[in-house]
């Protein structure tokens, strides 16, 4: 490791040092307030760091990348914990967290899902999928008198360390079968004609479970609605937005390195996001409870990001990073409305709690509406243009059944989005009453809703820099 | 003679796992494990990495076993109550599990002549390992280190007392 990797990583020590300062300083100095506050400032240092410093190396120790692909996940994943941070200030305090140990360990996750997204070797992936995932282990069951947190937990920690375990197997039969962790190298062990190919598809497959897992694709999702019900909401919005996403930005990393012929591919990964829509939206369709219902509809949006990455090519690249970028600023938004209604009775999770708060929290209901039906694709909103690009993207590349799939799947949809919206706005009788709110949580609301509305009007900018990764 | 060896211990490994998994008796699954912790050092140093070898056996069957152990005892999830006779059917497998480790390891130091030939082809000694490790993968080498620290942190946290948690204010 020489000076100039240091250099490449500033991002990452920003996180991570930061993180343990953060630690320390909790020690001594327990309020919640700030320490959380200082930790909005250290991710969003980082994201500049990040977005404005270019690094003198494009691949550090041959792990990680540190080009405009991972800068631009980097700044992602920094703010989408800066916005995390923003969103616990209240809730925080409201149920007792400790505050250093919550920051450092969002701060320390946003790092390992930065470095994931980054990996251009198979031990860089593993390093940061695990990095983040032990992370989760903590966060999620970090309400201590809550007996469904300590039950998400529980179930997170057994699958995903099953899932570990497939992710290591899966990795040594790939290095067995290439020689080598660098991406993409290490997947010509699984081209035609390659001497063990046996072997390299074998790790292959484990690998694709692991990722079916991280990202709950059908029938791998069964962890997922339990383990958003307990787990705090802020939580929960980091784990169905950075998690996922960061698994990813690697994969597209991954699949660059395949042979153009993909035929004994295809066929899984095309099941895959078939099922995941189908099941996900007939499930989602029945829940009565609303962090339930956004877990299954991840499961949904996971399928549609399959579609893409079928397509392959630039311009399923492309349409996979705004489709991300799009649905963290929706999905990240709804969790934070659930977060900033939590009061000393708990967050509001079933249909019944929303019924008829539309009109006595106008500006979060209302922002929570938006977020909806920018996750269901209506348009002028930024989930409009990610669909568009998703489903283009397949139609190019010859994926029409799948397109078909997702629109039908995003048609119904539309049902168990609305009838939120429906049970906030069109019933007059409240007899609920939920938090106020507090300052920081309504400007991280006001930024995702912006973002949301942004990306939905005026596309061009992003899409131009999106352009720009894969150039 | 080193490929008999690797199947016998090959399915020793896999016997043990087996037993450990359908144990109702924790105590009992844990010693199973120790024995396929054993199998695994065997097979590791007879592929050439000694240092894994070791390590399985330190790190593995020593250090986690042993507060397996503890926790096991201290939570006492064993069944308080034996039946009462010789107990064949509760130790035989194990004695018979740990007999095949023992032949095996006096075989393979009866064979280990010390000529060049005994090294296995690929053969890691830790001197290499540690050139790997520390001069192309220092930057891996911090990444866990963090995990740890964050592993500990977490640790910590969930098992620390709500009076301790309390200290902070309600600001």
């Amino acid at each position: 490791m020489t000076g100039d990797d240091l250099a490449a990583l500033l991002p990452i020590l920003v996180l991570a040092l930061g993180s343990v300062g953060l630690l320390l300083i909790g020690a001594w100095f327990p309020r919640r307030r700030t320490l959380i506050l200082t930790g909005v400032g250290i991710a969003v240092a980082a994201a500049a760091a990040a977005a404005f410093y270019t690094p003198p190396v494009e691949e550090i120790s041959g792990l990680y990348g540190s080009g405009l692909y991972a800068r631009f996940f980097t700044v992602l994943w920094s703010l989408v914990a800066a916005l995390v941070l923003l969103l616990s200030v209240r809730y925080a305090v409201e149920l007792g967290f400790a505050g250093g140990e919550y920051t450092a360990l969002v701060l320390f996750g946003a790092a390992g899902m930065s470095l994931l997204s980054a990996s251009t070797s198979l031990v860089g992936f593993f390093l940061g999928l695990e990095a983040f995932t032990l992370v989760f282990y903590i966060l999620i069951a970090f309400h201590k008198g809550d007996p469904l947190g300590a039950e998400a937990g529980l179930k997170y920690l057994v699958l995903g360390a099953v899932a570990t375990g497939f992710m290591a197997f899966g990795i040594a039969l790939i290095y067995t079968a290439s020689g080598t962790f660098h991406l993409p190298e290490a997947m010509e062990g699984i081209t035609a004609g390659a001497r063990f190919r046996p072997i390299g598809l074998l790790g292959w497959g484990m690998l694709l479970v692991v990722i079916g897992f991280k990202v709950s694709l059908v029938p791998f999702h069964l962890w997922t609605p339990d383990v958003y019900q307990g787990a705090p909401a802020p939580v929960a919005g980091l784990l169905s937005t950075g998690s996922k996403g960061a698994v990813f930005a690697a994969l597209v990393t991954l699949l660059a390195g395949l042979p153009a012929d993909r035929s004994d591919l295809i066929p899984i990964l095309w099941v895959l996001s078939a099922i995941s829509m189908v099941v996900g939206t007939l499930s989602a369709l029945r829940q009565d409870n609303v962090k339930r219902m956004l877990a299954y509809s991840s499961v949904v949006h996971m399928g549609y990001v399959m579609i893409a990455l079928l397509s392959g090519g630039a311009s399923g690249g492309r349409a996979i990073v705004f489709y991300l970028v799009a649905y963290a600023a929706a999905n990240l938004g709804a969790f934070g409305v659930i977060a900033s209604l939590t009061g000393a009775g708990g967050e509001p999770q079933t249909y019944d709690d929303f019924q008829g708060i539309g009109w006595r929290n106008p500006f979060r209901c209302a922002a929570l509406a938006i977020f909806l039906l920018s996750l269901a694709g209506i348009p002028p909103t930024a989930g409009f243009i990610g669909k568009f690009g998703i489903f283009y993207a397949a139609m190019e590349s010859g994926y029409g059944v799948l397109a078909i799939l997702g629109i039908l799947a995003s048609l119904i949809s539309l049902y168990y989005y609305l009838r939120v919206v429906v049970l906030m706005f069109m019933t007059f009788e409240c007899e609920v009453d939920h938090a106020r709110g507090g300052i920081s949580e309504h400007s991280a609301l006001t930024i995702c809703l912006g973002a949301v509305v942004i990306l939905g009007i005026l596309p061009g900018p992003l899409l131009d820099l999106i352009a720009a990764l894969f150039s | 003679m080193s490929t008999v060896l690797f199947y016998i211990l090959g399915f020793t490994a896999l016997a043990a796992t087996l037993m450990c998994i359908t144990r109702r008796n924790p105590v009992h699954a844990v010693i199973y494990l120790v024995n396929a912790f054993f199998a695994l050092a065997l097979l590791f140093y007879l592929l050439g990495a000694p240092l894994v070898a070791a390590w399985e056996v330190i790190i593995y069957a020593g250090a986690i076993m042993v507060l397996f152990l503890f926790i096991i005892m201290m939570l006492e999830l064993a069944p308080m109550h034996t039946p009462a006779g010789p107990g064949w059917k509760r130790w035989g497998p194990v004695a018979a599990l740990s007999l095949i480790l023992l032949c095996c390891t006096i075989l393979m130091v009866a064979v280990d002549t010390g000529s060049s030939q005994s090294v296995p082809f690929f053969y890691v000694s830790p001197r290499v390992f540690g050139t790997v490790l520390f001069k192309k993968y220092p930057l891996a080498v911090q990444v866990v280190s963090f995990q740890l620290l964050f592993a500990a942190v977490g640790a910590y946290y969930v098992g620390r007392s709500e009076r301790l948690a309390d200290r902070e204010d309600k600001s």
